[in-house]
């Protein structure tokens, strides 16, 4: 059974006199223990199949299957417990609450799932120490650097197994050896834990480690490549290009 | 395992409260005023009430039934007593004949400024009561007093002012029990010399047959002896009306107290929802439910909630102190001290403030909370869009201004609806605001660019963005200036009510005035022969006396005046409202005919023509109406004029208790003062007074008492002036990482700072041109509606209240604006553009 399945999915936002096909009739299935990343030119619509994806927002049109559930039936409750127990989100602006620690951050998706908080914070630690930031833990957020923000964002991602996780430019701010770091801890949770990962990036280097890579243009998926970690970051570089122009 | 997390939440808004201490104290204080006003009316009003009831209880131990006349005048007691004497199962019946005598300044005894004089019938008194004594004994010989222990002790003397002069007594014993006015027992004739009232009582106490069924009994008395005269085991009431007056101005100011602390509490909310936008939505992105949402912000409101009521009640109990002392200042200004006022801390009084504190927040919270849940997990990913905003403001722009035309209309059509018109009126501007907000800003665009130039249009876009937080600051403070705005009005209003009337009250050249004004019962007059030896000096041309009784309609009391319309118009007209003056003056001494006050005529339901049936000692007896007519004396009570004659004849009142004198042409003021002050120095409880003095120490002293309402006025908008500090403190806390960014691409810190007072002069403009707007059309309503109660105020448009709430709201806006900009300008640039 397939983690995400979608059926032309369409996502038009505006009103009537002037409307945006942020999706378009998007199709698209994702097996679980997949590596995939998405890529494409600013505003083509990655962090919208990424919110939809995660049940954040509802399509315009189409369908999302889930673990096998139909995303348009269940309901906030559902889709809110799907959220905090089966996948780990990390976004590309305003991660974490600034008034919680890091800690508390990370532990914000088991807490809000009846986690004993001491028990939360036990497994947020367990996953700070994956991303390489234990000795910030008591760290509020704006006493850490943007990259160190996004590493607790990934740790939060991780720290309840999720079967999916969605991670929009989770490397953004990061230097190249750090975002390499971080994209081999994700590649190991995908080959080891058996999750699904689906990842937005520019950067063809960290694409390139991905099993594989959905180009998307204007709302449409313009080209596919299954690599299987295979094709390098030139590879992909050109392939970028070409759909650009 | 798993938990319910409704603790996790308790936490996480915990800690949303104490990582933000600028911002909770801001919003706590708000609270916290709320729930202060109204403990501290809850404090003050009961033991205002409580004061009243005792002083009003006739503290009757061991009486099973008392019964005075429905004047509260005193009566002949004969008919009463020979029907109560042939009725079974009366045991004994004394006769009581008291009053509440202001002491007049030289004659105090100690601290003490008013006694309740007690004449008592030693005779059969012991049958049906007893007083009990600390010391020495009970009357026996003429001449003598029984005291309450703070007048004096046994072997003293003590001096009264009467009807007849000043009277000396020995005091022969001490109560144990001094009554809430300090008692003086003496014998029932002498009371009643000195009282000017010989053979009459005006209350009869009875004692019934052991055994004897006493509903039952007392039924039968009333039957026997019928309604219209008698009040049964009332308490003698007296004085009172003017509280009523008092009571509705502190009912309407806990009103509008309770409405703004609510809306404070909204407001902030409100404001925390909006501003949490990115945290909330990041909550729900992550996984947690709408009603973990909802938890999280009524447990934050509900913790806030219960510190700012906790804060609230402690600082409500020393406004509470506070306001008693100022109360107890004007009270004795105008009616002496008629009573003990104390604080009253019972449980009920927490009831109230501690349920707004805490489910005010609880409410007032909710709908934001609901609004939170509703919080799209995008919300936290994308800006808001503005476009939904947008359309919500029109929408209630539509609907507010529907809901203005009803209120005009209301307004226009009757003075019946003009109150709640009034109100609608308020409540369509506050619906209409935040679609007012683009238009307002636009309009007041280029005066702001004048100032600030390129500043301005930042703080423009900055409220334009946010028109639901613009319009609810604009709308708090728009509140309290219409608030202050129809204060003013009605202060306007009156002050130049009371110059007409002062004027026209006052054309007398000498007055002869009791100490205290308002409350005549308390004044033991002037008798007849006193008066007259006033008419026998050589320069006095003429002298109009007021005459004074009581008598109630459907419970509330009535003021009976009697004048001589032969020469009362002459030194004192009254302003006509119906009727001829003239016309009104002849018909007067023609039997039973009326001059009503405005007041009253309400209170009878009465025109010029009607009849009117009053209650006098005589029964109920028809009176014409020939007139309408104001009076300043009488302004608030409801009031009849009669002439003397009717007064003497329907009930028993022939003292005076004003005097005005005209002197003859040439003659010396002065001198014919000092002439009136030795006819009557054995009535100290008159002062004599050169009318023109007198006139404009009137004035300025009614103009000062008005001017404390200028004060209530302003401490409404202390709530205001918190909402502005909130909304801008929060503002730049909320952009802080774009003041950062301002400031990073070159933006300096004055222009910074101008940016947020900026911000602040467009909110209160906009608040206070909505806020003088309305303003003028509530206190337009409230005054016209005034008639209606029978005060006839004019509207006098409040120029100067309006000047003053433009000034305020200024000023507020640059006060509240100090703190916010100054944090604003001294952001660290790096920590700005870190901030989430
Ligand atoms: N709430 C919205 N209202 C209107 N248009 C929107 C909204 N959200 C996104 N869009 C539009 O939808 C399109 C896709 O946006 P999306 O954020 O998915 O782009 P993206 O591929 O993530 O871009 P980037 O790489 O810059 O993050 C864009 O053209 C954007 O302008
Ligand atoms: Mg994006």
């Amino acid at each position: 059974m397939p983690v995400v399945q979608t059926e032309s999915l369409t996502k038009i936002y505006g009103d009537d006199s002037h409307r945006v096909y942020a999706l378009n009739n998007v199709s698209l299935t994702i097996e679980q223990g997949e590596f995939v990343a998405i890529m494409g030119p600013s505003g083509s619509g990655k962090s919208t199949l990424l919110y939809l994806l995660g049940g954040l927002e509802g399509p315009t049109n189409g369908k999302i299957c889930l673990n096998g559930d139909d995303l348009s039936t269940l309901d906030d409750d559902d889709l809110s417990r799907k959220r905090r127990t089966e996948i780990g989100f990390v976004f590309q602006f305003f991660n974490l609450i600034p008034v919680l620690t890091a800690e508390e951050n990370v532990a914000i998706p088991l807490i809000l799932d009846g986690v004993p908080r001491s028990r939360a914070l036990q497994r947020a630690d367990e996953a700070l120490i994956q991303v390489g930031l234990l000795d910030r833990k008591t760290h509020r957020p704006a006493e850490l650097s943007g990259g160190e923000q996004q590493r607790v964002a990934l740790a939060r991602a991780l720290v309840t197994n999720p079967a999916l996780i969605l991670g929009d430019e989770p490397t953004g701010n990061l230097d190249s050896r750090s975002s390499d770091e971080v994209v081999q801890l994700l590649r190991q949770v995908v080959d080891n834990g058996g999750r699904t990962l689906v990842l937005v990036t520019h950067d063809p280097r960290i694409a390139a480690y991905a099993d594989r890579i959905i180009f998307l243009k204007d709302g449409q998926i313009v080209d596919e490549n299954r690599l299987k970690g295979q094709a390098s970051a030139e590879n992909i570089r050109e392939r970028l290009v070409k759909i650009a122009v | 395992m798993k938990t319910s997390t409704w603790a996790q939440m308790a936490r996480m808004a915990w800690q949303y409260l104490m990582r933000r201490k600028l911002r909770t104290t801001l919003t706590t204080l708000a609270i916290v005023f709320g729930v202060a006003l109204i403990f501290a009316m809850e404090l003050v009003l009961p033991g205002v009430e409580k004061a009243l009831e005792q002083s009003l209880e006739a503290e009757s131990e061991g009486v099973d039934l008392n019964i005075a006349s429905a004047t509260g005048d005193a009566f002949d007691p004969q008919p009463a007593l020979d029907t109560l004497h042939n009725t079974q199962g009366v045991a004994a019946i004394t006769e009581v004949l008291r009053r509440r005598i202001i002491l007049p300044k030289t004659q105090q005894l100690g601290d003490i400024t008013q006694i309740e004089l007690i004449g008592v019938d030693v005779a059969t008194l012991d049958q049906v009561r007893t007083y009990e004594l600390r010391d020495g004994r009970f009357l026996e010989n003429s001449g003598e007093a029984v005291v309450a222990p703070d007048v004096g002790k046994t072997g003293d003397t003590i001096t009264v002012v009467t009807a007849v002069g000043l009277k000396t007594f020995a005091v022969v014993g001490v109560l144990t029990q001094g009554g809430l006015t300090p008692r003086v027992l003496i014998h029932l004739d002498e009371a009643q010399t000195a009282l000017a009232q010989p053979g009459l009582v005006n209350l009869l106490e009875i004692d019934f047959e052991p055994g004897v069924n006493k509903d039952h009994l007392t039924d039968q008395i009333k039957t026997a002896l019928g309604d219209d005269r008698y009040l049964y085991n009332a308490s003698v009431s007296d004085e009172f009306a003017i509280m009523d007056i008092a009571y509705l101005i502190f009912g309407l100011f806990g009103v509008i107290a309770l409405f703004l602390g609510a809306f404070l509490i909204f407001n902030t909310f409100r404001t925390v929802v909006i501003e949490r936008r990115h945290d909330l939505g990041m909550l729900r992105a992550v996984g947690a439910t709408r009603r973990q949402i909802m938890q999280l912000i009524l447990i934050e409101s509900l913790l806030q909630g219960v510190m700012g009521t906790l804060i609230g009640l402690i600082l409500g109990y020393l406004m509470a102190a506070g306001m008693l002392e100022a109360m107890k200042g004007i009270l004795d200004q105008y009616m002496g001290q008629f009573f003990d006022i104390g604080l009253l801390v019972t449980p009920g009084a927490f009831a109230v403030p501690v349920g707004l504190g805490l489910l005010c927040t609880l409410v007032a919270g909710y709908w934001p909370a609901l609004r939170a849940g509703k919080t799209t997990p995008l919300e936290s990913l994308r800006p808001a869009s503005g476009a939904t905003v947008q359309r919500a403001a029109n929408w209630g722009l539509v609907v507010g201004f529907a809901v203005m035309a009803l209120a005009l209309l209301m307004l226009i059509a009757s003075t019946k609806t003009t109150i709640p018109g009034a109100i609608l009126f308020l409540v369509g501007a506050v619906i209409a605001s935040p679609g007012m907000v683009m238009p307002a800003a636009r309009l007041f665009n280029p005066l702001l660019t004048l100032w600030f130039a390129r500043e301005g249009d930042l703080a423009r876009g900055n409220m334009v963005r946010q028109p639901g937080r613009a319009a609810i600051t604009a709308s708090t403070l728009m509140i309290g200036l219409a608030t202050f705005i129809l204060i003013a009005a009605i202060v306007k209003g009156f002050e130049q009510l009371m110059s007409d009337l002062v004027d026209r009250s006052f054309s007398s050249d000498i007055l002869v005035m009791p100490t205290v004004i308002g409350t005549y019962s308390s004044i033991v007059g002037a008798d007849e022969a006193q008066v007259e030896e006033l008419r026998q000096l050589p320069d006095v041309e003429e002298v109009a006396e007021l005459r004074h009784a009581a008598s109630t309609h459907n419970g509330q009391r009535l003021e009976i005046y009697g004048i001589d319309p032969q020469v009362y118009p002459d030194v004192s007209p009254m302003l006509f409202t119906k009727g001829e003056s003239a016309q009104a003056y002849g018909q007067l001494n023609e039997g039973r005919k009326a001059i009503l006050n405005p007041v009253a005529a309400v209170m009878l339901g009465a025109s010029v023509g009607d009849t009117v049936k009053l209650i006098t000692m005589q029964g109920q007896q028809p009176y014409e109406v020939v007139g309408i007519a104001n009076d300043l004396l009488n302004l608030k009570l409801a009031t009849v004029f009669i002439s003397q004659e009717s007064l003497k004849t329907d009930f028993n009142k022939t003292e005076s208790i004003m005097m005005m004198i005209n002197i003859e042409s040439g003659a010396d003021t002065q001198t014919v003062a000092g002439q009136v002050e030795d006819v009557l120095r054995e009535y100290p409880q008159f002062t004599i007074e050169i009318t023109s003095e007198y006139r404009s120490t009137l004035e300025t002293m009614v103009s000062n008492n008005l001017k404390i309402y200028y004060g209530l006025g302003l401490l409404i908008l202390i709530p205001a002036a918190l909402g502005l500090l909130n909304t801008l403190t929060i503002n730049v806390l909320e952009r802080t990482r774009e003041i950062g960014i301002v400031r990073a691409v070159g933006g300096s810190r004055v222009q910074v700072r101008r940016m947020v007072v900026a911000e602040a002069l467009l909110l209160c403009t906009f608040g206070a041109a909505v806020g003088v707007l309305v303003g003028v059309v509530v206190s337009y309503g409230f005054i016209s509606s005034f008639s209606l109660m029978g005060w006839e105020v004019d509207y006098v448009f409040p120029v100067m209240g309006i000047i003053a709430a433009i000034v305020i709201a200024l000023l507020l806006a640059l006060f509240s604006s100090i703190l916010p900009a100054r944090n604003a300008a001294r952001l660290d640039i790096i920590r700005a553009l870190q901030y989430e």
